[in-house]
């Protein structure tokens, strides 16, 4: 037991020697996961405001021209100006507009009689995403002023109010939303990665051999070599969420435990990943292609991180099933936004765990203690 | 007993055979050469005893153990410096050789005291905290084999300890060698230059995968029934055409002015007389290791 432990120790010292006197390996440890979080947090936001509106005023009233004003005041809509039907039609083609808000004659008659004060709204939906914001920016803008949109399906009768509480993330930042998938994305490219060059190299440059003729074992190796990246992992994983909370004020709601079960538990997957794509391949180009490619794709189309998983066909979602990023980001936005704990996030804790077991026995069992 | 046993054994890699049929033994205090050209087989039959590589038929032995055996305590008594750059190359010589006095569970002090002494035979504790990247082929070669002696193994493999190496260190490696099998070590070494032969107390000469001599170096060329000689004078192109003709010249190489040939059994008295007429000379000389091996590769 003794030589088992310094065994282990003296491979991770070795391990952290290399990552230390290799500045790329670093970087692609700690800093990438820093850049990429912040690329993504402040490039890819599904947040879209100054949208930009034109206006066809049929009514020519104070109240039409006061609705304009108010709908245009904030951040969400620029005015680009009031048009004739066929000129709003041509700007909605030109794309100058992404919606056109038509506003009937009698506007100001029915509001100064109570009644049901109509206005439509024409959206450009070529860019899906876009549309359904813009709709439901719309809705809430014309709701706000006590305007039926004519976009939304109005009922019979009395005007039926409907109030939406969004919950957890009530300002709907994409950032906040994003910051989980993120997480799990850099992890899993450095995890993976990582290990699979690091147990690679030692095959390319001969020092396998030599480890082989000492009485290490083979689980020694494994654990020597797997234990200094689980370390820098779970320091990206620490650095990456304070990034997170601090330049995108994500929120922290949920139990740390869990948090850093769900790491433990992901880490150990990918890890094993590395491992078995390095002693299959036992090259590090074929290696990094392999593990790039393994957890990059994955984890970015297949995690819920972009792309909700209801969303998509069903066989896609059977494949996200084997995909241990779908149960890391489902539980740090569950740990992050929505306050979970260990009760709640056990079946991710559960799936995490067994893609880990798997991951890293079937590598061990390919780890042979053959140089050919 | 043996401290190395070599039975039967052939390995392939894939549909080609490296070793086959090779058979020899090393005893305690014994030092054993490999000799043979690239793509002999040396590597695979060292990699075969250090445990690397598992034989495809036949057995090896190390101290009586199966070294690819489970629990087998082979590997403790074993040292190997393989023929590759296998060092850590980002790590000091320091640093790599306590890497491997770690793995090999050596207790502090005792690491200390070889450390010291490992540094000073093979002087290179004055550049204790260079990289092994940064090293000359010579000091790498010596970093190595103090890497492999660290636990003061039975048995040392060393797979072409010199390839690569200059003449200086060459020999500084070969009297550390000699010291070692004096105290009893078994070492067996490979290496493709047939002027180390001489150096060993016993020579396996391997040729494609087989062993084609194997006994003491000296007995092997006394022994040898081909006539070696020196040719002087003549036109080398007339030569060179005579002898490429002649049936019974195994091999022909320049030697400085001269030309060295092996000629087969008996033959030589006819080749003078042939070569006389072209105004060539020749001399007999003993016939070193070299000429063993081309007489018997021709054979």
């Amino acid at each position: 037991m003794r030589r088992f432990v310094v065994r282990v120790w003296a491979l991770s010292a070795k391990e952290v020697r290399h990552v230390l006197r290799d500045p790329r390996s670093l970087y692609l440890a700690l800093g990438m996961p820093v850049v990429m979080l912040l690329l993504f947090g402040y490039g890819v936001s599904f947040d879209l405001d100054r949208l930009p509106v034109a206006f066809v005023d049929h009514d020519h009233s104070a109240a039409s021209r006061a609705l304009r004003r108010r709908f245009t005041a904030g951040d969400d809509f620029v005015d680009v100006g009031e048009l004739d039907a066929d000129g709003a039609q041509a700007a909605l083609v030109a794309g100058d507009a992404m919606a056109v808000i038509v506003i009937e004659r009698g506007f100001e008659r029915h509001r100064a009689r109570g009644e049901r004060a109509t206005v439509q709204v024409l959206v450009d939906g070529s860019e899906a995403n876009g549309a359904t914001q813009l709709r439901a920016k719309a809705e809430r803008m014309l709701a706000l002023l006590g305007v039926d949109g004519a976009i939304r399906a109005s009922g019979a009768g009395a005007p039926l109010e409907a109030r939406t509480w969004t919950r957890f993330n009530p300002e709907g930042k994409s950032a906040v939303f994003l910051v989980p998938g993120i997480t799990a994305y850099v992890l899993a490219i450095v995890a993976v990665l990582l290990t699979a060059l690091t147990v690679a190299r030692e095959w390319e440059r001969g020092s396998m051999a030599q480890l082989f003729a000492t009485p290490v074992g083979r689980l020694e190796i494994i654990v020597g070599k797997l234990l200094p990246y689980l370390a820098i992992g779970t320091l990206a994983v620490l650095l990456v969420l304070a990034v997170g909370m601090w330049v995108f004020d994500v929120p922290f709601r949920g139990s740390p435990a869990a948090l850093a079960l769900l790491s433990f538990l992901f880490l150990a997957g990918m890890l094993g990943q590395g491992l078995l794509i390095s002693v299959i391949t036992r090259s590090q180009m074929v290696a990094t292609q392999a593990a790039a490619l393994s957890s990059m794709l994955p984890s970015m189309l297949l995690s819920g991180f972009v792309f909700p998983i209801e969303n998509m066909p069903q066989v896609l979602q059977w494949i996200t099933v084997v995909i241990p990023a779908r149960y890391f980001v489902e539980g740090l936005r569950g740990v992050l936004l929505r306050g979970n704990g260990l009760a709640e996030l056990w079946p991710e804790l559960l799936a995490l765990s067994v893609f880990a077991l798997v991951a890293l026995g079937v590598s061990t069992a390919r780890f042979q203690r053959t140089i050919a | 007993m043996s401290a190395l046993v070599v039975e039967g054994l052939r390995r392939d890699h894939g549909a080609h055979t490296a070793v086959s049929g090779l058979s020899f033994a090393v005893a305690p205090g014994e030092l054993y050469g490999l000799v043979g050209p690239d793509g002999a087989g040396k590597s695979t039959t060292i990699g075969c005893l250090a445990g690397l590589m598992r034989p495809s038929a036949g057995s090896v032995r190390v101290l009586g153990e199966d070294p690819m055996a489970r629990g087998s305590h082979a590997r403790e008594r074993l040292g190997l410096m393989p023929q590759e750059y296998s060092l850590y190359g980002d790590l000091t010589i320091a640093e790599n050789l306590r890497f491997f006095g770690q793995l090999f569970g050596l207790p502090r002090r005792a690491f200390d005291e070889r450390r010291a002494r490992l540094l000073g035979i093979t002087r290179l504790a004055r550049f204790e905290d260079r990289r092994a990247d940064a090293l000359s082929g010579g000091m790498y070669k010596k970093l190595a084999l103090a890497c492999a002696l660290l636990h003061r193994p039975d048995v040392l493999l060393l797979d072409e300890p010199t390839n690569g190496v200059d003449p200086v260190s060459r020999r500084e490696l070969w009297a550390l060698v000699h010291e070692l099998v004096g105290e009893g070590m078994a070492v067996l070494l490979s290496t493709p230059y047939m002027d180390e032969a001489a150096r060993c107390h016993r020579v396996g000469l391997m040729h494609e995968g087989h062993l084609i001599a194997e006994g003491e170096p000296g007995a092997l060329t006394d022994a040898l029934e081909h006539e070696v000689f020196e040719l002087e004078g003549g036109e080398r192109e007339v030569l060179h055409a005579v002898l490429t003709a002649d049936p019974d010249v195994v091999a022909a190489s320049p030697a400085g002015e001269r030309l060295r040939v092996v000629v087969a059994p008996g033959a030589g008295a006819r080749l003078a007389a042939s070569l006389a007429a072209h105004g060539t000379t020749l001399r007999r000389v003993p016939p070193d290791f070299e000429d063993l091996f081309l007489a018997r590769v021709a054979a």
